[in-house]
């Protein structure tokens, strides 16, 4: 469902024409199959002299996946390259010897990878940044630059305050130098996680892979979760197996995106939306091989129907995608209580009770680690023009998302939400035709998402590994210009 | 080779054997042109030349004392009619043959009577009043059947004389089939003195039972048995045609109507039973007729109206008889 | 010269009768005919009924051990309709299926066949369903141009066929739409109706009133969700469009009476087309089960199928009403299971015509008729109106033929399992279909 111009600035002729013009050319972006590689390329491995053991920490766990690195220390940015010492280190100056000595063009970067999580005070990071410039120029289409940090806390020196948050205007800002589908995202560690811990794994093994394809220029913290095991090539592959997922306003668009790909992810799926939907939500759960169930969000006995369906039929519940939302667009000045109210009862309302029901089976046990995935909006973020009961409504999913952690966090379960750019659905289709254009290209990306992008974020969020990402908001909107 | 004929009076018959069942065709030319030296005779007794075979007013009215027979009449060639036959009147496609079908089969020998040159009455014109057949023993397509006709009966009637036409099919030697047409011919007088009967209960009085069911008879219902039975009559067959004889419209054959009922009485009637019906008013086409066909202790009785209107068609009943 | 069974010698039987249980249902919407449905086909409105039962149930890729199900006006391509139905459905393409022909009947006939294979293990689960559509109904060729066209088929010489051909009549090439009336009589089913009306005697202000009921009840299920499981939205379509939750008594009284006109001076005319059900297109679906393949799978189970019993009566000439069939059938349904009318929960009598409804129970009541009729010593019994129809029926939701009796197993089973889940105790349902030709299906449902 690529936009027209993003399809006409890539093929045949109106592509050379657009290139001749200077016009903005939206990449392509690449998008996960199965049985692809993780990234489009070996992975260069930069950091400053603090973070050199967490370095070689990452630098196990890529290598236990099968990517090929290259280290290059802080010190000698575009010459004397240090070997890893791993044997299989790449030198970053001349890495097509390295790779392939047949092959004569120079190699082109999957992803660069920059830990700086050690760094003491913003001086201290020069050397690992500066060596990262020059391999910009070298980062494959569809490459990833990928910070790893730590999050200030209260009572951190101001100094050390001062380089963690740095890298988070460091980072946004590269995000919008890259080009060609190529993204930009951080992992902040937060209480001391290892650099290495699951959770931290998993959120590097999305932000290397086509997976966040959509994601750009964004930070996500990561602490310690409660799953601990070390996965396994089987867990990559379906990391969903076995888990239960309610996903609601399944029946299209995102909703159906969602199922397809927590199914895909190994999940069966219960696709739920309100009983009019009924055909489309047949068509999603029949699709995935998962149950319909026909409720109204906003019933009352809504939580109720959803645990006892999903327990019932399927003897447990792991995973709840409040994907279920409606706009009802007006001018504040305009705005009737039907409009403000039915947004309200839906979007988020209808959330915090459902949740409450959760939350009470959670304390019975009768759920165990439970991921919960809120869709906010960006809209929810920066705020926009005829939405104000839609961004009241998105903004408080982030609120009662990082409040519901909370409340999950003693039950092992975690609550996130995930916030949408512009994504090309039915919805958006009715966006007027010059608004629908400009809202594509104000992005880093240039061009609007996918309903998948939205799924593999939420997939990410709700798979066991990420235990330690809880009261997030991660947005999948191609760096959008608007707010944050 | 003649047998000795009597009426059902015992009043002795003259049988002449014809070789075969005439065509009806060429009998309705000669019935026309006979009724119209019967029509001339009557009006205009002095023209010599004119009405010489036929009775004058002057005599009384008088029967021919012959009856005809044709021996030897194939039935094996007829299973295409007969499907023809038994599709027209929602008959079952069995092989043995439905009373009505015999009917046709004979009718034109007895229409043979009805023109010849001593019969008093004219052809066009005559009234379909009543039918009383009986089929004795089954009748199969292929049997061949001896068929005979005459006519008896003379008698007043409040408009005028009615003659009974009766025609009987024997097969193996053996009465299987026996008919009574009853015609009226209007305005003649019955040579006895003899009071006309009352007319039945005055129209408007009747209350039509609950149907069972309901016919809906198109236009060209006429032509179509027509097609089947031959008898193409011209009141029969368009609404042009009918206005000549001073209907407002093509009246549907009697013999069609008595033997849609009699089909829709269905397996119950046996494969021997006697069938009767009485016509009062004429099914002007096309026209929905409804029909209540009711079982009693002697077999079933059926009545015909016009849908939604106190106006009768037609009136009979079918009962199981024993099986010779 | 007879050998007496050895002792040890493995008996080859069937496992004796069990339980077969309904898990639930789904049907679509019932759209009145020639407006959403308009351009859908029987197989596609089956099949959307079957896929949101399949979704509602997770049987993608499931065996099930059969679907049997029809239509009353079936194409003569849809000889295989609900094979078809199948194949074009996320169900295991191994899944068996046949098709069923029972007039209105065919859906509860359906599931008295798939629950009498459950009953004697020979299938653990299936689908009853059934379909009709008035909108994309077939269109036969007059007697005249089949009978043309067969002979020239079957013509061995150009010559020959020329000749067949040259039979035609302009007449002939008027195409037949399907009509409801019986073929042996000429009467229309709604004709037919009226004659029975008028013989019981009963009101135009009681067959309005059991319209009314019919409305409201079923919009306050509807209000009340009570369908949000029982029926998966096609074509855009949400709820029966047939439904009319405004209507009042005095919109019904104004309306003009359709069938019995003809009776004029013998009966007065009484069935309107608020009384009488309308041409409607839809389908149904219920998913049946042996109580362990309910269990195994995870199923839920509303209610037991425990008995069921069909009739036919003598219409033809008159000597009982066309659609009275299941007046005959109850009595036996009951007498063989030891029950009488106050044993029933819940009535679910198919309103055909809201007359149907009451003289059925005007024959039950009648003394003189259920003794010469029925056998029976004397009146079947007076049935507590406010047990019949409660969640509304055909008059409200409309009649696709086929579909019918999958509809009103689904409810009766839904409302057997909800009043039991409330009372704790026993609760039994009992289904009353009428159809075309004079038959009628019944069947008897208890809480499971």
């Amino acid at each position: 469902m690529t936009d027209a111009y993003t399809r006409a600035v890539n093929t045949g002729l109106t592509k050379a024409l657009a290139t001749r013009l200077g016009l903005p050319r939206p990449a392509l972006l690449r998008r996960f199959e199965a049985g692809a590689p993780l990234t489009v390329g070996p992975v260069l491995l930069l950091a400053d002299a603090a973070s050199a053991a967490s370095a070689d920490a990452l630098e196990g766990v890529l290598a236990g996946w099968g990517v090929e690195v290259a280290r290059s220390g802080g010190g000698a940015p575009a010459g004397g390259v240090e070997d890893s010492g791993s044997g299989r280190g790449l030198d970053a100056s001349t890495p097509a010897e390295g790779l392939d000595p047949a092959q004569t063009t120079p190699v082109r970067w999957g992803a660069i990878l920059l830990v700086l999580t050690e760094s003491g005070r913003p001086s201290d990071v020069s050397d690992a940044v500066l060596a990262a410039g020059p391999a910009l120029k070298r980062l494959a289409p569809h490459g990833r630059v990928v910070t790893v940090s730590r999050a200030h806390a209260p009572g951190d020196a101001p100094a050390l305050a001062a380089v963690r948050q740095g890298v988070d205007g460091f980072l946004r800002s590269v995000a919008k130098e890259l080009r060609a589908g190529a993204t930009g995202n951080g992992i902040v560690l937060a209480d001391g996680a290892a650099v290495d811990n699951p959770s931290a794994q998993a959120a590097l093994r999305f932000f290397l892979s086509a997976r966040s394809a959509y994601v750009d220029g964004q930070l996500l913290t990561v602490s310690t979760g409660a799953a601990a095991d070390a996965p396994g090539p089987e867990y990559w592959a379906r990391p969903l197996e076995g888990r239960v997922a309610v996903v609601t306003g399944a029946a299209r668009g995102i909703g159906a995106a969602i199922a397809r790909t927590l199914a895909r992810d190994g999940a069966t799926v219960v696709c739920v939306d309100v009983p009019a939907a009924g055909e489309g939500l047949a068509r999603t759960a029949n699709a995935v091989r998962g149950t319909a169930l026909q409720v109204d969000v906003t019933a009352p006995d809504a939580g109720a129907r959803i645990l006892e369906h999903a327990r019932g039929r399927h003897g447990r519940l792991d995973i709840v995608v409040h994907n279920a939302g409606i706009t009802r667009d007006k001018l504040l000045a305009n705005m009737d209580a039907a409009r403000w109210d039915s947004v309200v009862a839906v979007n988020v309302e209808a959330q915090l009770r459902i949740n409450e029901a959760l939350l009470a089976a959670a304390a019975a046990g009768d759920v165990d680690g439970l991921r919960i995935v809120s869709l906010a909006s960006t809209s929810g973020i920066a705020g926009n023009r005829g939405q104000t009961n839609y961004a009241f409504t998105k903004a408080g999913v982030m609120g009662h998302t990082a409040a519901t952690a909370a409340l999950l966090a003693p039950h092992g379960g975690t609550a996130n939400a995930v916030a949408p750019g512009f994504i090309e659905t039915e919805m958006t289709q009715h966006i007027p035709f010059a608004t629908r254009q400009v809202a594509r290209r104000l992005s880093s990306l240039l061009q609007g998402g996918e309903p998948v992008d939205v799924a593999e974020a939420i997939a990410f969020l709700a798979s066991p590994l990420a235990a330690g990402i809880s009261g997030q908001t991660l947005r999948v909107c191609g760096q959008n210009m608007v707010g944050r | 080779m003649t047998a000795a004929l009597t009426t059902s009076t015992g009043e002795p018959l003259d049988v002449e054997s014809l070789p075969a069942v005439p065509g009806l065709g060429g009998l309705y030319a000669r019935g026309a042109a006979a009724a119209g030296r019967i029509a001339a005779g009557r009006a205009l007794p002095a023209i010599p030349g004119l009405g010489s075979s036929a009775p004058t007013d002057d005599a009384p009215l008088a029967l021919p004392r012959t009856a005809y027979r044709v021996a030897g009449v194939q039935t094996a060639g007829l299973r295409t009619h007969l499907r023809d036959y038994q599709r027209l009147l929602h008959e079952p496609g069995a092989d043995a043959l439905p009373s009505g079908y015999l009917h046709v089969l004979a009718f034109p020998l007895a229409t043979a009577v009805m023109v010849r040159g001593d019969f008093p009455l004219p052809l066009l014109g005559m009234v379909h009043l009543a039918n009383d057949a009986s089929l004795l023993r089954p009748v199969t397509v292929g049997e061949p059947l001896e068929v005979r006709a005459w006519s008896e009966n003379l008698r007043a009637h409040r408009r005028g004389v009615t003659v009974d036409l009766v025609a009987e099919v024997h097969t193996d030697g053996e009465l299987a089939w026996h008919g009574v047409s009853t015609y009226l011919a209007k305005g003649f007088e019955a040579p006895s003195t003899a009071e006309a009967p009352a007319d039945p209960a005055p129209r408007g009085d009747w209350v039509p039972p609950l149907p069972t069911g309901r016919w809906a008879l198109p236009g060209g219902t006429g032509r179509a048995y027509a097609a089947i039975s031959g008898d193409r009559n011209p009141i029969h067959l368009s609404s042009l045609s009918a206005k000549a004889f001073g209907f407002p419209r093509a009246i549907a054959h009697g013999m069609y109507t008595a033997a849609r009922a009699l089909a829709e009485v269905g397996p119950q009637r046996g494969s021997a039973y006697r069938w009767t019906v009485d016509f009062s008013r004429p099914v002007l086409l096309p026209s929905t007729v409804d029909v209540a066909i009711t079982a009693d202790d002697h077999g079933f009785a059926y009545v015909g109206w016009n849908s939604g209107r106190q106006s009768r068609h037609f009136a009979g009943t079918v009962a199981p008889l024993h099986s010779r | 010269m007879s050998r007496s069974p050895q002792p040890d010698a493995p008996r080859t039987s069937p496992p004796g009768p069990r339980d077969a249980v309904v898990v639930g249902g789904n049907r679509i919407p019932f759209a009145r005919a020639g407006r959403k449905y308009a351009d859908a086909s029987n197989q596609e409105l089956l099949t959307a009924a079957i896929e949101g039962l399949v979704a509602r149930f997770g049987l993608q890729g499931e065996r099930l051990g059969e679907v049997a199900g029809g239509a009353v006006l079936k194409h003569s391509r849809d000889f295989n309709l609900v094979r078809e139905c199948v194949l074009g459905s996320s169900l295991s393409p191994q899944t068996p299926a046949y098709d069923v022909q029972q007039a209105c009947a065919t859906g509860l006939e359906a599931a008295i066949a798939v629950t009498n294979k459950i009953r004697l293990g020979q299938i653990d689960s299936g689908i009853a369903g059934g379909t009709d559509t008035i909108s994309d109904a077939p269109i036969a060729v007059s007697e005249g141009l089949r009978h043309v066209l067969l002979e020239a088929t079957h013509a061995k010489t150009l010559q020959g066929r020329l000749k067949a051909l040259a039979k035609l009549r302009p007449a002939d090439l008027k195409p037949l739409t399907p009509v409801t009336d019986e073929p042996r009589t000429g009467l229309s089913m709604g004709e037919h109706q009226a004659i029975t009306t008028a013989r019981w005697g009963i009101t135009r202000q009681a067959q309005d009133d059991v319209a009314l009921a019919s409305h409201r009840h079923l919009a306050r299920a509807w209000d009340e969700g009570f369908f949000d499981d029982l029926v998966t939205p096609f074509h855009g379509l949400t709820r029966d469009d047939n439904l009319r939750p405004d209507t009042s008594s005095e919109k019904l009284a104004a309306l003009a009476p359709v069938f019995g006109k003809a009776l004029a001076g013998t009966a007065e005319p009484t069935m309107t087309a608020g009384n009488s059900t309308p041409l409607t297109d839809g389908a149904s679906a219920v998913l049946l089960a042996s109580r362990e393949w309910a269990q195994e799978h995870d199923l839920p189970v509303l209610a037991r199928f425990v008995d069921a019993e069909t009739a036919a009566v003598d219409f033809v000439h008159g000597h009982e009403g066309l659609l009275m069939a299941p007046v005959h059938a109850v009595p036996r349904l009951l007498a063989r299971n030891g029950l009488t009318v106050d044993d029933i929960d819940f009535f679910e009598i198919h309103e055909a015509f809201a007359s149907t409804v009451l003289t059925t129970l005007a024959a039950w009541e009648d003394d003189e008729y259920c003794r010469t009729e029925l056998g029976l010593d004397g009146a079947f019994g007076k049935v507590d109106r406010a047990r019949i129809n409660v969640n509304g029926s055909s008059l409200a939701a409309g009649h696709p033929f086929a579909a019918t009796g999958g509809r009103i197993l689904a409810t009766a089973a839904k409302l057997v399992a909800q009043r039991a889940a409330s009372t704790g105790e026993p609760v039994r349902a009992l289904i009353s279909v009428c159809a075309a030709g004079g038959l009628g299906a019944t069947a008897l449902i208890e809480s499971a």
